[in-house]
């Protein structure tokens, strides 16, 4: 299997990037502090003369120079270079947990709909139609204020990391459906088949049953479906930090960024520029590593 | 199947009666008052935001509220604005416009974008995961994945004001999108819908084309469909016929899930194309703190959403005979 | 009035979620340039007086240039929540209701920017008897609503008495309150409105003859020619039933030049000419296009940049009330060709840093807060000096007998002054002060917490950022017992008199949830002082006391911190002629415009 996957060139290479996106973001503190500057310091606004009376960078390209060298973020002024590494550091940690949690939560639901069938299914079925039923966007901007609620004194700060959990809390609660649905479909066909049903025959448990003769059938989809996951969380949690649900300045933050870029593109297109590749280098990539790994993982492909 | 549509569609109602109960229960939950933004510059007297209160029923304990709210569904009710005949669902904190009104009258728009952005993101999807499952490996399927995945990277506030500067403003090759009724005139509806529809697919591509994709590679590789073929039918009939048929079922459960949310708006499109379907009324509710036109949007969405699902359901069944409905 | 431009684009940021298009690559100028837009103020107060006989007569001059016919179509972002005149107090519907509706006086602006007060339904600004106590109007001839029916003093009375029904909660209630007492008292004059057949007393408003009003107060008031310029001191029809109480909301009857010919609620609004009004009769209005298209939902970016790509349709294309934003503001300001059909005036509307008097107890920690802050920084966000400028005093420039003062150096100093501060906080001894600071989460005001917590920070302050659901801003703000130390509010003008700014904001009857007086400011001696002016019978008089007793309340009590006076910067398409300021409301004024 890993033979295999070493075969795939392109697989190989989405793994390098990938693996690159996730080694800086987790390094983003050592790069900030190599590159000698850091993503809070508002320089634009302090040192006269690198934003115009828009607050836009006064140098062409986004104020890209060598001290700066993905230049200056419109407004505040601060490094856009260290803000990308922050900003993919709290994307991607908050993108990475929600995926887990669904595709955790996906999985038992799902194949235990599936395979238990009957009233278990028919509760677990309609519970997941409920969550389903509800529009997710409107629900992400009407509700998410309630959650903050719950978790603040109304006098202190937010602290990050209780934004940082109640997002994962929401896009979880509303996120994790789709896989569980697809999850029990496919449970629901395999266990008539006759292979299960041998197994069945034989006695086996019906935890061996999921875990040996289920879940490696289940491979396909669940690959599929989180490698979509993950890049959607990500823009996800751009949408919300937009509607002002999300997470909040000043903790940098790759969805804001990209957000932030496309609204400002037409005068400091630079801007928009570095978290927007980023961001379609990382989607891509990602997804070509979920393909390359299944095609890996499945014993039929023939290369 | 008549069983199944009868106790689906109770189960629906049951869903349904939930959710508006969450999202009463739930809107009550906030730190909001409706009162004051109905009260101008008046907002310090206590004794106008009692009448503000009163005006809009609000002064009664939540629950009540909401049983009026359900009894005012079923057999209408008697409000300070006048007489709401049934199905009511309130009149608007906001403008006092009837909220069952102010719905049906932005629903075609929100129906016209879900179908025919459907439409397009369905055939164009699938299409190009069958491509690439017949070119498995090749650098046609290589491409086509990553053309579908850039536009998923992307967002429709982004591609959205490109595409209306490039095709509207710039070179006028498309109209400036607007909602006219399809009844009155079919083209001016296609010409003002056709770029949302577009834009709007672009995101919803990539998921379509990669399951597509996967599905057909698997089935390709399933047992019946290697005997049909080594049974001598041509690798056309294959591929359409058993491989495809084998395919199916996953797609028409993503496509129930999309549609359903996309009848209950499509909030950055609407706002992106300044479209007015239930997105923008969702939107508006929510800032307003506009109770009743939030819980209609709701109402109406959810709604959507769950007979979506059980026609998801039926279909599902009618192409997997071996799923029993139950 | 309120403004909905700024004020609003603090509800849910989707607006925000939408750009636009043309691109460079960023660039061009140098400098924290703080310099406003050049031009001559349109907003002094020197520019404001009150009209003759002579100039309250009609016709309005006509606008050199103009032509009649073709159809204006106007880009709003929000749909107007009220078309009935009783209720409405927004920016934007206070523009919109010149066209269709014409109260007892009205503001008239010439091309200079000259603000005159003249008689719009009435042939003067008011005759005043009894020690200031009495105001008698008279209507001029040949006044029609759009069926034809003329207007008489029954329906000015009508428009009165209706703001006595427990739905008129959402407009100005000055009238009804001079006339019957403060508060929600007046109220009960009459319950139910002149809907039950039932009428005020003569003793307190009079109708002695088809064309008289008289108003009799219960104090005086030398402001009353402006608090009959509130649109719903007008006229609606009180015979035929036209006035259906809340109802009317969706059709006003139309008194002025255009009537309202279709309204899909919350998408579009169309007017058309109203051939029953006579131009001789309207000192103000003209009868230009044929129509006026509105379109609801267009957000600011957008409209910025239709009415910039000028084409098709949006060449006849305006705003009343959208801005230019920042997305398009270097596109507007480097486009030559836009000079003609832009303008960026100062607003009534000032933005504040209200600090809580309640919890922040010590004045010198007061002023060290006012020190501190970065009213550039805090403006560079929005948009820079072309979306504001920098305050210096608590008064908006258009106030009569506003004054040049800048007590804490915010001119001088944009970015604040963090040693002046540092100093003071020592002295009081309170260095590491904590300061809670909310704000609504909306992504320029996300932006403005970092500049502020930064420069309190110099300061010697210790920050609690604590972001606000925009949804829930305004109510979290005005609660008397707010775990707040400082916030953003802001306050515009009814009238360009201080009586509708300072005794709202720091008179202590406002310290009420939901009130104006975000300070907490209760003081004896500021409310005397306030009780004293508003005695005055002599506006002018009074306006210069109004100016020197907020001076006083900064200097001494220092409730707030003034940040900037908003400026409103519009755009219009190259097909419309004789767009202007309206400086009153703040917005783009229709009544002149016409299609090339």
């Amino acid at each position: 299997m890993w033979r295999r996957f070493k075969r795939d060139r392109a697989g190989v290479v989405s793994a390098y990037v990938v693996i690159f996106f996730f080694a800086a973001a987790l390094l983003a503190p050592v790069i900030s502090w190599l590159y000698g500057k850091n993503p809070y310091t508002t320089y634009g606004i302090e040192r006269p003369g690198l934003l115009n009376e828009f607050f836009y960078p006064a140098k062409p390209n986004g104020g890209i120079d060598s001290e700066f060298w993905f230049g200056l973020e419109p407004g505040l002024g601060r490094d856009v270079f260290t803000q990308l590494f922050y900003g993919m550091r709290t994307s991607l940690m908050i993108a990475t947990a929600t995926t887990v949690l669904c595709v955790v939560t996906g999985i038992l639901i799902g194949v235990t709909a599936g395979y238990l069938g009957g009233r278990t299914d028919y509760f677990l079925g309609r519970f997941i139609d409920l969550l389903l039923a509800f529009p997710s966007q409107l629900s992400f901007v009407a509700f998410t204020p309630v959650v903050y609620a719950l978790f603040v004194s109304p006098e202190k700060e937010t602290p990050t990391y209780l934004r940082v959990i109640t997002l994962i809390i929401v896009m979880w609660a509303l996120g994790w459906m789709g896989l569980a649905r697809i999850l029990r479909g496919q449970v629901l066909s395999l266990r008539e088949r006759e292979f299960v049903e041998a197994a069945k025959v034989t006695g086996a448990s019906p935890w061996r049953i999921i875990r040996k003769e289920l879940l490696p059938n289940l491979w396909t989809p669940l690959l599929v479906q989180s490698t979509l996951m993950l890049p959607t969380f990500v823009t996800v949690e751009a949408g919300l930090s937009f509607l002002g649900v999300g997470i909040i300045e000043p903790t940098p933050d790759w969805g804001r960024m990209f957000a932030a870029g496309a609204r400002h593109y037409e005068n400091d297109i630079t801007y928009m520029f570095f978290p927007g590749i980023a961001m379609v280098i990382f989607v891509v990539a990602f997804n070509l590593l979920g393909d390359s790994v299944r095609d890996a993982f499945d014993p039929k492909t023939k290369r | 199947m008549l069983r199944f549509l009868v106790r689906r569609s109770l189960g629906a109602l049951v869903i349904i009666f939930l959710i508006c109960a969450i999202t009463f229960f739930l809107f009550f939950a906030l730190p909001s008052e409706p009162a004051l933004l109905a009260c101008g510059k008046n907002c310090g007297d206590p004794a106008l935001i009692e009448q503000i209160n009163r005006n809009l029923g609000l002064h009664e304990p939540v629950p009540v509220q909401f049983w009026h709210y359900v009894v005012g569904i079923f057999a209408g009710r008697d409000m300070e604005v006048g007489n709401c005949p049934a199905p009511c669902l309130g009149y608007s904190f906001n403008d006092s416009q009837p909220v069952w009104e102010t719905i049906l009258d932005r629903y075609p728009t929100t129906l016209s974008l879900a179908f025919g952005g459907a439409a397009v993101f369905l055939v164009t999807g699938v299409a190009i995961g069958m491509i690439a499952a017949a070119r498995r490996g090749t650098a046609t399927d290589k491409f086509f994945s990553s053309l579908s995945l850039i536009g998923n990277s992307l967002q429709i506030y982004f591609i959205g004001v490109i595409a209306m500067w490039l095709f509207v403003d710039t070179w006028g090759v498309f109209d400036r999108p607007e909602y006219f009724p399809l009844t009155e005139n079919p083209a001016k509806w296609f010409g003002g819908m056709l770029l949302p529809w577009l834009v709007l697919s672009i995101i919803f591509i990539a998921n379509y084309s990669r399951m597509t994709r996967s599905q057909m590679i698997e089935q390709l590789n399933e047992e019946h469909v290697r005997t049909a073929r080594a049974k001598g039918m041509s690798g056309r009939t294959v591929f359409f016929r058993y491989a495809w048929r084998g395919a199916i079922a996953p797609i028409v459960t993503i496509v129930g899930i999309d549609l359903g949310s996309l009848f209950g708006g499509a909030m950055i499109t609407e706002f992106t194309f300044t479209l007015h379907g239930l997105g923008r009324l969702a939107v508006n509710s929510v800032t307003e703190n506009d109770l009743p036109m939030l819980m209609g949007v709701m109402l109406f969405s959810c709604t959507a959403i769950v007979i979506a699902n059980i026609v998801v359901d039926a279909l599902y069944a009618y192409i997997d005979p071996r799923v029993r409905l139950s | 009035m309120r403004n909905r431009g700024r004020l609003g684009a603090v509800g849910l940021a989707v607006g925000a979620l939408l750009l636009s298009a043309c691109s460079s690559g960023g660039g061009g100028g140098g400098g924290n340039g703080n310099e406003p837009p050049k031009g001559p103020d349109k907003n002094r107060a020197d520019n404001y007086s009150l009209g003759t006989k002579a100039d309250s007569t009609g016709p309005a001059p006509e606008v050199p240039g103009s032509k009649k016919g073709g159809t204006v179509n106007v880009l709003q972002r929000d749909a107007f929540t009220y078309l009935d005149p009783a209720q409405i107090y927004y920016a934007d519907q206070l523009t919109v209701q010149m066209l269709y509706n014409r109260s007892l006086t009205s503001y008239k602006i010439d091309e200079k920017g000259q603000v005159k007060l003249v008689g719009d339904l009435a042939t003067d600004t008011g005759k005043v008897s009894d020690g200031g106590k009495t105001w008698t109007y008279t209507l001029k001839d040949n006044l029609k609503f759009e069926d034809g029916t003329p207007i008489t003093s029954a329906d000015v009375r009508q428009a009165v008495e209706r703001l006595y029904a427990p739905w008129a909660t959402d407009g100005p209630l000055y009238i009804p309150q001079w006339l019957s007492g403060e508060g929600q008292e007046f109220r009960k004059a009459l319950p139910d409105g002149p809907y039950k057949g039932k009428h005020l007393p003569a003793s307190v408003l009079d109708t002695p003859d088809e064309k008289t009003i008289v108003f009799h107060f219960q104090q005086p008031h030398a402001d009353t020619p402006y608090a009959v310029a509130m649109p719903n001191i007008g006229a609606v029809p009180a015979k035929g039933g036209k006035d259906t109480g809340k109802n009317y909301n969706t059709r006003p009857v139309s008194s002025g030049p255009y009537k309202i010919e279709t309204l899909k609620a919350g998408k579009q609004l169309t007017l058309v000419r109203n051939e029953n009004w006579d131009p001789d009769s309207d000192p103000i209005r003209h009868q230009y296009p044929d129509r006026f298209d509105i379109r609801f939902g267009v957000q600011e970016p957008d409209s910025g940049r239709r009415l910039l790509a000028d084409r098709g349709s949006d060449k006849n294309a305006m705003s009343f009330s959208n801005a230019v934003t920042i997305e398009v503001g270097p596109s507007v300001k480097n486009d030559a060709g836009t000079t003609s059909r832009t303008f960026n005036e100062v607003q009534p509307y000032v933005d504040y840093m209200a600090i809580n008097m309640r919890r922040i107890k010590d004045k010198k920690v007061r002023e060290a807060l006012a020190y501190a802050l970065p009213n550039g920084q805090i403006l560079g966000q929005l948009g820079g000096p072309n979306a504001g400028q920098i305050a210096g005093n608590l008064l908006a420039p258009s106030l009569a007998g506003w004054k040049d003062s800048d007590p804490f150096g915010k001119k001088a100093k944009p970015n604040g002054d963090p040693v002046k501060a540092r100093a003071l906080l020592k002295e009081a001894g309170k260095e590491g002060q904590e300061i809670v600071y909310a704000y609504p989460n909306t992504t320029e005001y996300q932006k403005i917490s970092v500049v502020v917590a930064q420069a309190l920070d110099k300061a010697g302050f210790t920050v609690q950022k604590k972001e606000i659901d925009s949804n829930n801003y305004s109510t979290e703000i005005s609660k008397v017992n707010k775990k707040i130390d400082i916030h953003r509010a802001s306050w515009g003008a009814d009238w360009p008199v201080g009586s509708t700014v300072v005794p709202p904001l720091f008179h202590g009857r406002g310290v009420a949830d939901g009130g104006q007086n975000y300070w907490l400011l209760k003081d004896a001696g500021v409310d005397a002082e306030i009780d004293r002016i508003k005695g005055i019978t002599d506006v002018k008089t009074a306006s210069g006391e109004w100016v020197e007793l907020s001076e006083e309340i900064l200097t001494e009590h220092v409730p707030g911190v003034p940040i900037f006076y908003n400026r409103q910067w519009s755009i219009w398409g190259s097909g419309l002629g004789g767009v202007k300021y309206h400086s009153v409301y703040g917005t783009t004024d229709p009544t002149g415009v016409f299609v090339k």
